[in-house]
């Protein structure tokens, strides 16, 4: 049985197994060529397993894009505490959908992926730490891993090797906050699911007080492929700053949204009118958010020659991101669409530091005012200076997420927010 | 596929043409039915925790659902990192988190009341008092805003006939706003206990609720 909906250009290594029910099991992963990729890394030790990841050149796919070799590389080498490894599948950016097909289509790739990184980092116990929503997957991925225990692929002396490595399935109870890395932490000791100040970096005290190291679940999964293949063959897609595949989860006024696996550096408007069929009712595009809702946004100009890779969302002046690309057509209302963005941060914001405690709270005030026809030409100042120092002042990224898109949309699209202000016209539908 | 509104293959948009059956997507073929008391302790903290059958007052935690929790405690170096999994279990149980129950769950843990309460309250999944039989949570976020889901959210206000985050006069929904349910390529999402509803227009929504119905009936 396979997805009848693929798209031909598509680059498939992650997303091989996807639509295929017969990958959640051990011998139907197997038939992928799964467990090779741990196999391989037992072989080469601990040290050449690093290395070949740091070769692959993958970079952190949860949001920041950070080397996964060189943050492997920052955990002691000699494991005389205990080592975690944390899988962040708490997915909860809004655009984001990839880790979830990941989960439920090829669990073993996953504990795949956990068993490498945990090798690598010198740690005996992975916790995947996964969002609570997410019931289906739970139960597939629980599934999975019981006959992964069964088989002697976790748990003591796992495939004879005489490495142990447990793994445990953690779920949380919804809370954005606990996908940034050191409120996940914070969540799985017990804790409400504070960030906590860096540093201490989690490779120095994390989880438990002990050397830790979080990565999201595409990037575990990735790992899997590049100790089975090789990091040379890993970064024969790509660009140089940003090697291999990745899945882009397209979402909104488009023909056939979903997630598509395509190297990096793709171009976005190709993304958008072939892989995606372009847009809904033929349409004109008016903006694009790239990376999940913490990006700025763009318009459509800065859409036009730009390529999805980390380095080149950045020179048009965004950022890549999880690679959630949100896009929106001429029916769309930017200011309705930030004020839900506001909204949403300020539900999630932990309520630690002012600026983004409070700075959320007024931001979607303010904004619901300008949205119902009562805001002035001053809010939006007001909003650019909130804005402001809203970013680069607090524990974590939370805040600046929200900074992001308000900044960029009133800079872009500051006709919308005038018609509504000056005339008390709303500009789209949607 | 036309009784029912599930139509997301779970890859690309709603185009028609797909040959997965909703047990395919779903994995409830592969998954089936889970004991309480867990199979292995390295997923015992991890269960579906909002049958539609709960019972407000059951013992913490009594036969099975002991052995679970027993078999959860042994994951983690501290009792503390129980607590999540702790709540979870007693929601699955008893189905919302009453200030009572978070004490017996500080009482089992041997954590204070008052720090239970502060951990309890950060977390939006913890009902902290009954809900209906189904919970049905709409996406309005971003990517589903963009494509009708306050459309969605109206129509199930209008069909359920109840106030937002009210229960229904016969105990049977309650309808809430959620965030980002990670399927924005399928708008809107609507999440109902422990299933996703995917791809839900406005007009599906009749269809979904007398599905739901007719399950409960069956029950
Ligand atoms: C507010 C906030 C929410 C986040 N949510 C997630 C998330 O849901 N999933 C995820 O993988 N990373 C999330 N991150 C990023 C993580 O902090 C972290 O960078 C990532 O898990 C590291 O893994 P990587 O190096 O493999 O990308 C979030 C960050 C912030 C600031
Ligand atoms: S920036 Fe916001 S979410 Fe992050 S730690 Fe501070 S208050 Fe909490
Ligand atoms: S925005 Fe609705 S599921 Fe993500």
């Amino acid at each position: 049985m396979a997805y009848p909906y693929r798209h031909e250009r598509e680059t498939r290594v992650l997303s091989e197994g996807f639509g295929d029910p017969r990958a959640r099991t051990v011998a139907g992963w197997r038939e992928f060529g799964g467990y090779r990729g741990i196999a391989r890394a037992l072989e080469i030790g601990r040290a050449e397993t690093i290395d070949e990841v740091r070769r692959s050149g993958l970079r952190g796919r949860g949001g920041a894009g950070f080397p996964t070799g060189l943050k492997w590389s920052f955990m002691p080498k000699d494991a005389r505490r205990p080592h975690y490894l944390l899988c962040n599948a708490d997915e909860s950016e809004p655009g984001t959908f990839k880790d979830r097909e990941i989960i439920r289509w090829t669990p073993h790739q996953l504990i795949e992926g956990c068993l490498v990184g945990s090798y690598a980092i010198g740690a005996s116990h992975c916790y995947i730490y996964l969002r609570g929503e997410f019931f289906e997957s739970n139960q597939i991925m629980a599934r999975a891993l019981e006959e992964a225990y069964r088989e002697g692929i976790v748990g003591k002396d796992i495939l004879g090797s005489g490495v142990d490595i447990d793994i445990t399935l953690h779920v949380g109870a919804g809370a954005y906050i606990c996908g940034e890395e050191t409120g996940l932490m914070n969540s799985l000791e017990g804790r409400r699911g504070e960030p906590r100040i860096k540093p201490p970096f989690p490779a120095a005290v994390g989880a438990f007080g002990m050397p830790t190291t979080i990565n999201n679940v595409e990037t575990l999964a990735a790992t899997a492929h590049i100790l089975r293949h090789g990091g040379d063959w890993y970064r024969q897609w790509g660009t140089d700053k940003s090697p291999g595949t990745k899945l882009f989860c397209v979402s909104g006024h488009v023909n056939r949204p979903g997630n598509y696996e395509l190297p990096l550096g793709f171009p976005l408007m190709e993304l958008i009118e072939d892989i995606c069929g372009g847009m809904r009712e033929g349409r004109a595009l008016k903006a694009v958010i790239p990376g999940g809702s913490s990006v700025p946004v763009m318009s459509a100009d800065e859409c036009r020659d730009c390529s999805l890779c980390y380095e080149g969302v950045e020179a048009a002046g965004s950022m890549l991101g999880c690679a959630s690309v949100i896009v929106m057509d001429e029916t769309a209302d930017i200011v309705r669409q930030v004020r839900r963005m506001a909204q949403f941060y300020a539900h999630e914001s932990c309520g630690q530091c002012t600026p983004c405690r409070e700075g959320t709270a007024w931001a979607t005030r303010i904004l619901r005012r300008i949205e119902d026809g009562r805001g002035t030409e001053d809010d939006l100042d007001t909003l650019l200076q909130i804005s402001d120092q809203m970013t680069g002042t607090t524990i974590c990224v939370l805040s600046d997420s929200l900074a992001a898109p308000v900044i960029s949309s009133i800079r872009k699209f500051r006709e919308d927010y005038l018609a509504l202000v000056r005339r008390g016209e709303r500009v789209g539908v949607a | 596929m036309s009784e029912t509104p599930f139509r997301n293959p779970g890859w690309a948009g709603n185009t028609g043409e797909f040959e997965l059956s909703e047990a395919d997507v779903r994995g409830s073929a592969f998954v089936g039915r889970r004991p309480p008391e867990g199979v292995h302790p390295s997923t015992s903290a991890s269960y579906p925790f909002m049958r539609v059958e709960r019972d407000p007052g059951a013992k913490l935690f009594d036969g099975p659902w002991r052995e679970r929790f027993e078999k959860m405690l042994t994951r983690y170096p501290t009792a503390m990192a129980a607590l999540l999994p702790t709540l979870n279990l007693a929601q699955e149980l008893r189905g919302h988190i009453s200030p009572e129950t978070m004490d017996e769950v500080a009482g089992l843990l041997g954590l204070s009341s008052a720090y239970v309460r502060g951990v309890a309250t950060f977390y939006t999944m913890y009902n902290k008092r009954p809900v209906g039989r189904y919970l049905i949570q709409v996406c309005t976020n971003i990517s589903c805003s963009l494509c009708g889901a306050d459309e969605v959210l109206a129509a199930f206000l209008k069909h359920v006939g109840a106030e937002l985050g009210e229960n229904s006069s016969d105990g049977n929904f309650t309808v809430v706003e959620a965030e980002c349910l990670a399927a924005c390529g399928f708008p809107t999402c609507v999440q109902i206990n422990e299933r996703y509803f995917e791809d839900v227009s406005a007009g599906d929504v009749p269809a979904i609720l007398k599905r739901l119905v007719s399950e409960l009936e069956g029950e």
